[in-house]
């Protein structure tokens, strides 16, 4: 029951936002994704730390087809679940400073891609799991597409178009993948586990799957659509984007690719490993010479994704815990850094580096917040980037030394490109834009203050989180390995 | 099924139904030429009277109302084809024929007063 | 068989109604004359029976299509209130003869011999190129008869020489007797005169559904025909045309199908990117919609080449779940263009703003066609990719999934003319019947979309 309630919940809010206007709307938003935070938080300290998926339900949905509404958790799920809950009510609070036309379709819709995204994350069906996939897709479309920058229409465009031409080809995979499974076809995911294709056809459908899975994430050359989508969508659409649908790629590779077509990842694994290693490189390098803060942040994303997809792709322990931990740091650290520069932007009605520096005189809690992040970012020890990269770099490692070397360049470059744009902005002298830089209000610092925490909370004690998805991660490598 | 074998020969009487259809064209041109009454004069040998001059553009503008007549005309016309082959089997197809020749003038009645109601035949 | 002799007493009834004064009586009489057919058809349901001498057969196929069909046209006519405000004096005629074309609807799903099936074709086709040119005094409208006229009776004259040559090889027009034939062909010689004649009537059908290399007339008379019949041609033409063309090719050409599978899946990749593409490049929405029509007829060719337990299940969900869609988004069509002039993309801008409701509607209608998840379409396709995949037809599928991906672009022009663009008239006024049409279609699209399992087991 309590996986539906943390589905359906923000639906029902949604709806009931959506008929609200301006302020009342807001409000009414974040009161809802809080008390889905408070539903999520219960889960956890309710959850048994073993392997078993828990909160099941499993009702018959279109019975004739073998098609079941199935979902629940295990631990990557539950951390997934709360990363989403966590993070949505502070994008929420985040946005308060905004004036949106429209309010109420504006927060419904965040609400409603929650439900989307927590509904891939809990699926247990196939056809549960696309169909929550694809809603997902829908709100932010609207939101990218109607409150964006000025060149939003044919960003969103090639975003939307460039998704689902990749879902559509996962959607083939599923269905193939369905009319395998014995007797009367089913789509449940202990079935699809269960399957023993011949390594050729998992060779093809190996990539019918993850071509979906490569675009969300994205994986390069997969990418092409993200940095404009991120740079032209409004910051909360930006911080949805790369906080939590962006993990919906990489959950799904652990959940729907790597234990259904085993033989297909063995085939495919040096390929996406290599995909991903360049992926790191070409996305810091890029970076180095972004001159947009927005821009800048994108293509980091794409680096530190990279080393994600690099992670799993190893199979073993450290990569695949790495990966997990390192969904969660990058999910707070790159909210907290889309939130800062949204703050400057605010402030100064420019994004561009080149126009900024000396905030460091105006405003202190800014430094100290920007400085806290930025070294999550850069995986400082103690922080909660660290954990993640360490054991995704030691995973690689294990892989294979020189990829492992390779990826290793992901922190050198990181600290370049982060620093020197810190340095940019922050020290110097400061100009006319920045003169009078204010320093941080009580709702920032509310939005800034739980992510700081947890910056450190996984950097110091990251056992808390490791230790939920353990059992199911040690469960889904035997499942590989089988 | 049985496959029947035809000769040439067998097609004989589609060339005497040929041969008596064309007969009959020209007998009946010939004698009622042979036979009618003549007067001549300049209206009465035009090539086609009926009250259009007979030279002159082609593509005039001819009012609809012909065609709605000749229209009516022909689907009424036809449907009175109908009555003759149950005319002659009225007897075997008792009351159920007879039932259904009732339905079919019906619908046909109920066209004719839709079409007059709708003022096709009115001239004006 | 009730359903049609009721839809032509009911379609000459509301020709007398015509004569009353006021003309507002005649939507509500013909709603609640398709409403008693709509019922009336049910009570053959698991009640198969053949009627004139074998000359018809009411299975549950029979049925079930019916029952679409009426719908459809049901669901459209709430659309024609401006031709009710306009006092059009032919109002009654355009009712009665949409009555009447649904009579030979009903025949081409339900016929048992294929003397009916042309039958059915021809009575259907007749009334639409009447309607075609109904606004006698547009241009557009009478160019679109014409063509429709010349275009649809060659099709029919190369589908009348395939069945007579099919008739002549076989002996029989009855599909039982052409498919013992056609399952025994070694025993014959007269087997190239049955390809041949297959070959035409596939020719022929292909027409009629607007399926490529046979779509060149859809565009044009589309765009030309007024948009209420336009709804009709792309709605209950095509369900028609598609379910007949189901019980052709495989209750009367079974034995042959190694001969025309192929002809079928060349003309089936064709429809899929033809139509396609060719909506891709479209300025105007009429007629994207006339090409998304031809792409449609692509996906439902799929679900007939790949002959399964799933496949006449998987056609009756495309054709309602497209019926619903398409009649939303020309009814909106319809109501917008009324009042703003043109047909382009541009004439839907800011309408979000403007009309929050239209908005609405048709971008749940779009997201069904482009088949989006929450919506009917999405599952519509995915029945259809099930059946091909089942009968092992990957290829087919992954070219239909590239071109469902170009007709998301096409299909969310409009949404984002409809929310990212300024306003660029008034707020458009909708009647009352039209609005609750629309959010009744919109509902029974998600309905469709949550539920598919209520639609999807039928046969």
């Amino acid at each position: 029951m309590l996986t539906a309630l943390l589905l359906f919940w923000p639906a029902l809010a949604g709806l009931l936002v959506l008929l609200m206007k301006g302020e009342a709307a807001k409000k009414t938003a974040f009161g809802a994704a809080v008390i889905e935070f408070l539903i999520a938080v219960y889960a956890a300290v309710s959850f048994e730390p073993n392997a078993a998926t828990q909160f099941e339900i499993n009702q018959p949905w279109i019975q004739n087809a073998g098609i079941s509404f199935h979902i629940g958790m295990d631990g990557i799920s539950l951390l997934l679940v709360l990363l989403t809950a966590f993070l949505v009510p502070l994008i929420i609070l985040s946005s308060f400073k905004h004036t949106y036309n429209n309010a109420g379709t504006f927060y419904a819709l965040i609400l409603f891609m929650q439900m989307g995204m927590i509904g891939s994350f809990v699926a247990l069906d196939a056809f549960v799991f696309y169909f929550f996939w694809e809603v997902a897709l829908i709100p932010i479309y609207f939101i990218c597409g109607i409150w964006g920058g000025e060149r939003r229409v044919p960003v969103t465009f090639k975003f939307f178009i460039y998704t689902i031409f990749g879902s559509l080809f996962m959607l083939v995979g599923f269905v193939y993948l369905y009319f395998q499974t014995p007797g009367t076809h089913t789509s449940d995911i202990s079935a699809f586990y269960n399957l023993a294709l011949s390594p050729e056809n998992q060779s093809w459908v190996f990539w019918f799957i993850f071509l979906a899975f490569a675009i969300k994430m994205p994986v390069f050359p997969f990418h092409t659509w993200q940095p404009d989508t991120y740079t032209e969508a409004p910051t909360p659409g930006t911080m949805l984007l790369s906080g939590i649908m962006l993990k919906m790629g990489i959950y799904g590779v652990i959940r729907w690719l790597l234990p259904v077509v085993p033989a297909g990842v063995a085939q495919w694994a040096d390929v996406v490993l290599v995909l991903a290693i360049i992926g790191i490189i070409y996305g810091a390098i890029i970076a180095i010479r972004q001159n947009d803060l927005k821009r800048l942040t994108a293509f980091s994303s794409i680096s530190h994704v990279g080393l994600i997809a690099a992670g799993l792709f190893t199979l073993n322990m450290q990569g695949l815990q790495g990966a997990m931990i390192q969904m969660l740091s990058h999910g707070i650290n790159v909210v907290g850094m889309f939130f800062l520069i949204d703050i400057i932007f605010r402030r100064t009605g420019t994004r561009e580096i080149k126009a900024l520096g000396g905030i460091t005189q105006y405003a202190k809690f800014f430094t100290i917040a920007f400085m806290i992040l930025l070294l999550g970012t850069v995986a400082l020890p103690l922080t909660n980037g660290f954990v993640g990269e360490f054991l995704l770099l030691s995973g690689v490692f294990q892989y294979n030394y020189i990829m492992g070397a390779v990826a290793g360049l992901t922190i050198i470059l990181g600290s370049v490109y982060l620093f020197r744009m810190f340095q940019r902005v922050m020290f110097g002298e400061a100009n006319t834009t920045t003169a009078k830089f204010t320093d941080l209000t009580a709702s920032e610092l509310a939005v800034l203050i739980p992510l700081i925490i947890l910056v450190f909370w996984i950097g110091l004690h990251p056992n808390t989180f490791l230790n939920i998805s353990e059992p199911a991660v040690q469960n889904l490598l035997s499942i590989i390995k089988r | 099924m049985e496959q029947a074998i035809y000769t040439p020969y067998d097609y004989l009487p589609i060339i005497v139904q040929f041969l008596a259809a064309a007969g009959f064209v020209a007998f009946a041109m010939g004698v009622t030429h042979l036979i009618g009454p003549k007067r001549h004069s300049k209206v009465k040998d035009e090539a086609w009277e009926c009250g259009i001059p007979t030279v002159g553009n082609a593509r005039t503008p001819i009012s609809y109302k012909y065609f709605m007549t000749a229209i009516l005309f022909v689907i009424f016309d036809i449907e009175i084809i109908f009555m003759y082959p149950w005319a002659v089997n009225f007897k075997v197809l008792g009351t159920e024929g007879f039932l259904q020749m009732i339905t079919f003038m019906g619908l046909l009645m109920a066209g004719f007063v839709y079409v007059i109601k709708k003022g096709i035949l009115k001239w004006e | 068989m009730t359903s049609i002799i009721l839809l032509s007493v009911f379609g000459i009834i509301n020709l007398f109604l015509g004569f009353l004064k006021s003309n507002k009586i005649l939507l509500p009489a013909v709603i609640i004359f398709l409403a008693i057919v709509f019922g009336v058809n049910f009570l053959d349901w698991n009640n198969p029976q053949s009627h004139f001498n074998n000359m018809l057969t009411i299975d549950n196929f029979a049925v079930a299509f019916s029952a679409v069909m009426v719908l459809s046209l049901a669901l459209i006519l709430p659309f024609s209130r401006s031709y009710i405000n306009s006092g059009n004096p032919h109002l009654a005629e355009f009712y009665s003869i949409l009555m009447f074309s649904l009579v030979g609807a009903i025949m081409m799903v339900s016929y048992e011999n294929i003397i009916m099936l042309f039958l059915g074709i021809e009575i259907l086709s007749i009334a639409m190129y009447v309607m075609a040119g109904s606004h006698k005094k547009e241009l557009r409208s009478n160019e679109a008869a014409l063509k429709y006229l010349l275009m649809g009776s060659f099709a029919t004259g190369i589908l009348l020489f395939g069945f007579a040559l099919i008739y002549g090889a076989s002996g029989s027009f009855n599909i039982a007797e052409i498919a013992s034939f056609s399952s025994n062909t070694t025993a014959t010689d007269l087997l190239p005169m049955m390809e041949i004649g297959v070959l035409l009537v596939l020719v022929g059908i292909c027409f009629k559904i607007g399926a490529a290399p046979f779509h060149f007339w859809t565009p044009d008379v589309y765009e030309g025909t007024p948009t209420l019949f336009t709804t009709y041609m792309s709605t209950v033409v095509k369900t028609a045309g598609i379910a007949a063309f189901y019980k052709l090719v495989w209750a009367v050409f079974p034995g042959l199908n190694e001969f025309w599978y192929p002809t079928l899946v060349a003309i089936t990749v064709l429809t899929l990117v033809i139509g396609n593409i060719g909506a891709a490049i479209q300025t105007s929405f009429k007629r994207m919609m006339a090409y998304s029509s031809i792409a449609h007829a692509g996906y439902l060719l799929i679900a007939l080449t790949s002959f399964n337990d799933y496949s006449e299940n998987a056609v009756l969900f495309y054709a309602l779940s497209y019926t619903v869609a398409t009649v939303a988004a020309f009814g909106v069509l319809k109501l917008v263009s009324d009042q703003r002039e043109g047909e382009t993309y541009e004439m839907f801008n800011g309408l979000g703003r403007t009309n929050p409701l239209l908005a609405f509607a048709m971008t749940v209608a779009m997201c069904s066609l482009a088949s989006i998840p929450l919506t009917g379409g999405f599952f519509a396709k995915f029945f259809i990719f099930g059946s091909a995949i089942e009968a092992g037809a990957v290829w087919l599928v992954v070219v239909a999934i590239l071109m469902s991906a170009v007709s998301i672009y096409y299909y969310f022009r409009v949404v984002m003319a409809m929310y990212m663009k300024e306003p660029v008239g008034e707020k458009v006024a909708v009647d009352g019947f039209a609005a609750f049409m629309l959010i009744f279609l919109s509902i029974f699209t998600f309905i469709m979309g949550i539920f598919p399992g209520w639609f999807n087991n039928w046969l």
